[in-house]
């Protein structure tokens, strides 16, 4: 059962449309991400969600309600801030329970609720301190306890994890899905992080323009992107570029300039498309196995990985090895580059919104 | 922590002894057993200090001082906290064009502010009443305290109201449990600052008040025209002691570092 459903949800602001039809529906106990660079609406509708900002049009429903009627402060949602925004001037018992107070729940149960959820985010030796005296991990426990003592239908959270540092990140993002799924939870996060949003949620939406270009799982949304746009954004990718020659039963064929690829069966008849494959899904191999040549003209060390870029006649190519201890190639080296076909996605060339 | 040169030592100790020796000179000469005013004092008396309860016109004129420097700073903290929460917390048409008004008083050199505030107050048949002299200090402190609690209203996060009002909280409960608290220090130390520059006013003052309104600065200023006897001095040193003790309550409480120069020593 969808607990929460927008549909067609619209933001403008003057002339610029910040939200334009927006639709999702989030199921109870999901966790799902909205995910897109700077711009490009997710926090307009994180907003609108919480009744900061006032919808243009389209309509958010919670649990069946109309949540237009309803004004931000009984919406009764968790919401986890990118500035924490902590109570300076209250501990962090008075600051998780200033949401129970506002819901007059008794002194006694009000006490027993908020030693629960400090247990929850493994604060409670912290209960008497100021927000002052504690680190930015520790603020951003307190600001989730906070969230959640008020036992929230759905828990909005605003890239919540971008104030850390990233070892610390790493750290809060497995915190982070553990409290979630003990709590059981709905949430709602709002990110411009790729990999915060693939290792969290259950699904992401990635936006752009104030649009929903792709909603899927983590996997789905990196495997199969829907456009170029999705596979840039989640991790690195390499654009090509192709023409649809012909399309077969086990496959289609692309020409790319003097080269012909095979890829999988695909639904373009003809056409100028653009093919994504994913650095990590290329190998090096010897001459005549390759699919094409090239010569390394940068390589990075990446620790777990090497990064190449390789120059050939399909344009620079990324491709990602596993630091397996062997010798890579150097800068300067020539190689051959083989891939599967299946591994090459065929998109839709974006034509401009 | 990085350390001071020897000249920004040096500088410092030069400017503290500027600012200093004046009260020392005061001070020193408040002590004087003499009839006239003398530096170093000839001796150690307190016979100027026990002269001020022979002078009423000095307790009544501190009484007055006092009682002004309450009610404008009080009043204009009243004005400014709202005031500072709207030019603060966020764009309207007309946002600075209000605060250039609220600040406007100190770019008016005091002496024509005497002079406009003189005719005003006449036209409203207020003029040497103490409601004129209030509101007249209210107009002229109401910069300093606008500034302090400006000061800490921008530095607030926008986002704590947010939360506030994401747990439940209605718009005056927000404002009573979590943006008041957090401005407090803006708050007092606006207050204070406008206690101090009322309590200290003298040339807008010298211009509005009569024998039954005049306040301590007016009083000190009208004697040393006439007489120069050490009384002034010791009127002075006792002022000085008031301020002092006000200023070591406050910093007790709230820090003055903090209220006087920002959030910095958080």
């Amino acid at each position: 059962m969808a607990i929460l459903e927008l549909r067609d949800l619209t933001k403008r602001f003057g002339e610029t449309v910040a939200v334009d039809r927006f639709t999702l529906s989030v199921e109870k106990g999901e966790f799902v991400s909205l995910l897109g660079p700077s711009g490009c609406g997710k926090t307009t509708t994180l907003q609108m969600i919480a009744g900061f900002e006032t919808p243009s049009g389209g309509a958010i429903h919670l649990n069946g309600r109309d949540l237009a009627k309803i004004p931000a402060r009984s919406r009764g949602l968790g919401i986890v801030f990118q500035t924490y925004a902590l109570f300076p001037h209250m501990t962090v018992e008075e600051n998780v329970g200033f949401g129970l107070e506002m819901r007059k729940v008794p002194a006694a149960e009000r006490k027993k609720r908020i030693a629960a959820t400090l247990d929850l985010v493994h604060l409670s030796h912290l209960s008497g301190r100021y927000p002052r005296q504690m680190s930015g991990g520790q603020r951003q426990r307190v600001a989730l306890a906070r969230a959640l003592v008020i036992e929230p239908e759905l828990l909005l959270l605003d890239e919540p994890l971008s104030n850390l540092d990233a070892k610390l990140r790493e750290e809060m993002q497995l915190e982070l899905r553990r409290i979630q799924q003990e709590a059981g939870v709905t949430t709602l996060l709002v990110t411009h992080d790729q990999s915060e949003a693939m290792a969290l949620s259950d699904r992401i939406a990635v936006m752009q323009g104030g649009r929903l270009v792709q909603e899927a799982t983590p996997f789905d949304a990196y495997d199969r992107p829907t456009n170029g746009f999705v596979s840039s954004f989640l991790g690195k990718s390499n654009a090509i570029d192709a023409h649809v020659e012909s399309v077969g039963a086990d496959g289609t064929v692309l020409r790319c300039g003097d080269l012909r690829l095979n890829g999988p069966a695909h639904g373009e008849a003809a056409g100028p498309v653009l093919i994504s494959l994913r650095p990590e899904r290329i190998e090096f191999c010897g001459e005549g196995d390759g699919v094409v040549a090239g010569r390394v003209t940068e390589r990075i060390f990446l620790g777990d990985q090497w990064l190449f870029k390789v120059d050939t006649s399909l344009g620079e190519i990324l491709v990602m090895r596993r630091n397996s201890g062997r010798r890579e190639p150097d800068v300067g080296e020539t190689v051959h580059l083989a891939w599967q076909a299946e591994h090459l996605r065929i998109l839709a060339v974006e034509t401009a919104a | 922590m990085t350390r001071n040169s020897l000249f920004a030592k040096l500088f410092s100790l030069i400017f503290a002894i500027f600012m200093l020796a004046p009260l020392v000179v005061v001070v020193g000469v408040a002590f004087t057993p003499e009839g006239f005013l003398e530096f170093p004092p000839s001796g150690i008396s307190l016979r100027w200090f026990w002269a001020i309860l022979d002078n009423p016109d000095f307790i009544d004129a501190a009484i007055m001082s006092l009682q002004l420097g309450v009610a404008s700073a009080t009043i204009a903290t009243v004005i400014c906290v709202p005031a500072a929460l709207a030019i603060g917390g966020g764009r309207f048409a007309g946002r600075d064009a209000l605060q250039a008004l609220f600040l406007s008083p100190l770019t008016v050199p005091t002496v024509v502010l005497g002079i406009a505030f003189l005719r005003f107050l006449s036209m409203l048949g207020l003029n040497g009443t103490f409601g004129g002299l209030v509101f007249c200090h209210v107009v002229i402190v109401v910069p300093f305290v606008l500034r302090l609690v400006l000061a800490s209203v921008t530095g607030l996060d926008p986002s704590i109201a947010r939360a506030a009002t994401s747990l439940g909280a209605g718009g005056w409960t927000v404002f009573r449990r979590i943006t008041l608290p957090a401005i407090v220090p803006g708050i007092v130390g606006g207050w204070v600052l406008a206690f101090i520059t009322s309590f200290d006013e003298l040339t807008v003052t010298v211009f509005i008040v009569n024998p039954a309104t005049t306040t301590l600065p007016v009083k000190l200023f009208s004697h040393i025209t006439q007489t120069t006897d050490p009384l002034v001095a010791s009127v002075s040193t006792v002022a000085i002691l008031f301020t002092v003790a006000l200023m070591l309550i406050v910093d007790r409480l709230y820090g003055l570092d903090r209220l006087l120069i920002g959030e910095g020593s958080r």
